[in-house]
């Protein structure tokens, strides 16, 4: 499986396809996607192309999002002009407070392909930023963040890197409410342990966190397994385990935890849990969602769970 | 003559379902069933339509595939055929010897040239019939058949098409032609196969490779085989990816580059419409996860209209022209299957095939009809 749309909405508003023909029409309920189409690609356009038509438009100093979109190159191009050119119109976009750099299909590029960047200037461009979110692992900086303002953080990978996990858990983000790091295969990368979650455990990290979202990951079991009887699970209102392997084992420690019963909100969506686990899960009170059950692939030396997005 | 007295006459493989479909639509209307001319007596020279068709008879050319007996004949008749560049091929001694193994991909090159020729040899014999009203022409059925000749038709009928990188020779062309055209992710399809066969979906950014396929090779001993599967594989090895692309273009392929496709569902998909007349009717969009959404039937699906509702009504307009105008490039042709891309923002769109035998839509109904009873009173009015 693979990521084949785009979200509706990031950051509370609806995005929109920018198209230079229709210009920014709405910068209050919404927010705007610059890609490059099938034209651009073929006739060599760059993002960064794209972009200054963008910052032409003077409706552009209201815009307070920017969904990037395909920027080209299919992998053999990093996002780092992308992030130069978003940081060079710090001064064109005031009100800027939303970025997702890279919602990419995996019809344009798959995940692993995506070539990112160090995206730390973005934060020391923008200090009015809320939302971040950045899909792809190669090449993935994002250093250790001292930033205000910030309320979600997002990383979307099939692989993370653990020096990744490193910089974000050392960073000091007062204001964060929403951390999702999709953890990813070790195939494309991923080298995080639960050892390496360490320093989110206590709960004290990110004083504001309402909602953890370790997704996408072949190790959802030991995350489980570890976060059923950490502090941090008291912290927050909901506890997205989603697109991973978790089966029982990670299931039955979740089970166990009182904190558990606490949640507003436990999603675990794509899992490999039997019929009596997702019963047990079902009955916990608050919202669960145990949709999209998957069951192991077997061959070679036995039973195989993948994730929901990996390639 | 009456519509009602109206005699059709059907070129076909005749426990085919596409058969037993299109009598059905005849028998609901309440018209005699078909005269029935098979491929294989057609192809074996047993039969003359000369002999069959009659004055005012209408005259429906259907699929020759899924019998194994056509397809031998085919692969015989195609032997004789002389070419530059050479393709693989096979004797007619070799062809008629061949046994049937599901899958298989033998030498499709060669089908196509003796499909040509029997196409050619119908034309010669309805040119000699009486005056009669066909729904199909041997000759455009040709051009759809071969992937290059059709996107070349299409392009100069201003129909936007993905950009083609030709037919290589080979991989290392292939990868020669990618890096000249700055096109990382191409479709390689055999020029002449049907739905998925021997399709290709690579991308490459110069270091890292990958390419999923349905496609699969079996060495056996110094010999290599293609096989069609429903699986679809990925292989990231450039080895095992040019081995693969070998064979293929050994049976001559066809390359364009690919457009990424708008997701629905959670699925990417294109839009398969069934023009009828040089209008656009019956329409599906196919969907998939993977690069291929034409694998099979098995496939899901969703209504048009979900598509429709998607873009804005100027963008929809131009689906609909493009369809009118891919049929418009093809006008002694009753209909035209068209395999429509979307661009991911909705927008955008290009048309990926052209199926001459692309009506078999079961369960795809316009205005209350189905793709057999539509044609049927479509060429009735014409009459």
């Amino acid at each position: 499986m693979a990521i084949y749309e785009y979200g509706a909405r990031f950051a509370g508003k609806a995005v929109i396809d920018w198209d230079p023909e229709t210009g920014i029409p709405d910068t209050e309920a919404a927010i705007y996607r610059i890609s490059l189409s099938w034209d651009d690609s073929e006739n060599g356009e760059r993002w960064t192309d794209r972009f200054s038509k963008f910052l032409a438009d003077p409706a552009s100093s209201r815009v307070t999002g920017i969904v990037v979109g395909n920027w080209g190159g299919m992998g053999d191009e990093s996002s780092q002009p992308v992030v130069e050119a978003l940081v060079a119109a710090r001064e064109r976009l005031p009100e800027l407070n939303a970025i997702f750099l890279g919602e990419i299909l995996a019809e344009e590029c798959e995940i692993s392909w995506i070539t990112q960047t160090d995206v730390s200037p973005l934060f020391e461009a923008y200090p009015g930023l809320e939302y971040f979110r950045v899909r792809g692992g190669n090449s993935l900086r994002i250093g250790t963040l001292h930033h205000d303002r910030l309320r979600e953080l997002g990383v979307e990978t099939g692989g993370l890197s653990r020096d990744v996990v490193h910089g974000i858990f050392s960073s000091r983000l007062p204001t964060l409410e929403h951390l999702e790091l999709w953890l990813g295969t070790d195939e494309y990368g991923a080298d995080t342990t639960v050892e390496d979650l360490a320093p989110l455990l206590s709960g004290t990290l990110f004083p504001r966190l309402r909602y953890l979202g370790l997704r996408d990951s072949e190790i959802a079991d030991e995350v489980a397994a570890v976060l059923a009887h950490a502090p941090v699970l008291e912290q927050v209102r909901v506890l997205d385990l989603s697109l991973g392997t978790l089966g029982d084992a990670g299931a039955a420690a979740l089970l166990a935890s009182p904190a558990t019963r606490k949640l507003g909100k436990l999603d675990l969506h794509h899992h490999f849990c039997s019929d009596e686990t997702v019963a047990a899960l079902q009955g916990l009170g608050m919202e669960v969602d145990v949709s999209d059950r998957q069951e192991p692939r077997s061959w070679g030396d036995g039973d195989h769970r993948f994730v929901a997005v990996g390639e | 003559m009456s519509p009602g007295a109206r005699r059709f006459v059907l070129v076909g493989n005749p426990a085919c379902r596409r058969v037993l479909l299109f009598q059905d639509a005849l028998s609901r209307l309440g018209l005699p069933p078909p005269v029935r001319v098979s491929w294989l007596e057609l192809v074996t020279g047993r039969a003359n339509l000369s002999q069959v068709v009659q004055c005012g008879d209408v005259v429906r050319v259907e699929s020759p595939g899924r019998d194994w007996a056509v397809e031998q004949a085919l692969l015989r008749l195609g032997a004789d055929a002389q070419e530059d560049p050479p393709y693989d091929r096979l004797s007619a001694r070799e062809a008629a010897a061949l046994a049937f193994e599901r899958g298989r991909i033998h030498v499709p090159r060669q089908w196509y040239l003796g499909f040509r020729h029997a196409l050619e040899r119908l034309r010669e014999q309805l040119a000699q019939c009486p005056p009669h009203i066909p729904m199909s022409d041997p000759g455009e059925i040709a051009v759809m058949f071969d992937k290059g000749a059709c996107h070349e038709r299409l392009q100069k009928a201003g129909v936007r098409v993905p950009e083609t990188l030709g037919s290589p020779g080979s991989f290392a062309e292939l990868r020669e032609r990618m890096v000249l055209a700055r096109c990382p992710r191409v479709f390689v399809k055999l020029a002449h196969g049907s739905s998925a066969s021997g399709v290709v979906a690579y991308q490459s950014n110069g270091d890292r490779h990958q390419a999923a396929t349905t496609t699969e090779v079996v060495r056996i001993h110094s010999e290599l085989r293609l096989y069609n599967s429903r699986r679809v594989r990925v292989l990231t090895g450039p080895a095992e990816i040019a081995e693969l692309v070998d064979a293929l273009c050994r049976h001559r392929v066809h390359v364009e580059r690919w457009l990424p496709k708008a997701g629905l569902d959670g699925h990417c998909f294109d839009l398969r419409v069934l023009s009828i007349q040089g209008t656009p009717r019956h329409g599906v969009a196919r969907l998939s996860r993977s690069p291929m959404t034409n694998l099979h039937l098995l496939n899901g699906r969703a209504a048009m209209e979900r598509v429709r509702e998607r873009m804005r009504p100027g963008a929809w307009e131009a689906v609909l022209d493009t369809c009118r105008r891919t049929a418009a490039a093809f006008p002694r042709s009753l209909h035209a299957g068209i395999d429509l891309l979307i661009g991911p923002d909705f927008r955008r769109h290009a048309v990926g095939e052209v199926n001459a035998f692309g009506d078999l839509l079961p369960g795809i109904f316009h205005q209350g009809r189905d793709t057999y009873t539509a044609q049927i009173e479509a060429i009735l009015q014409l009459t």
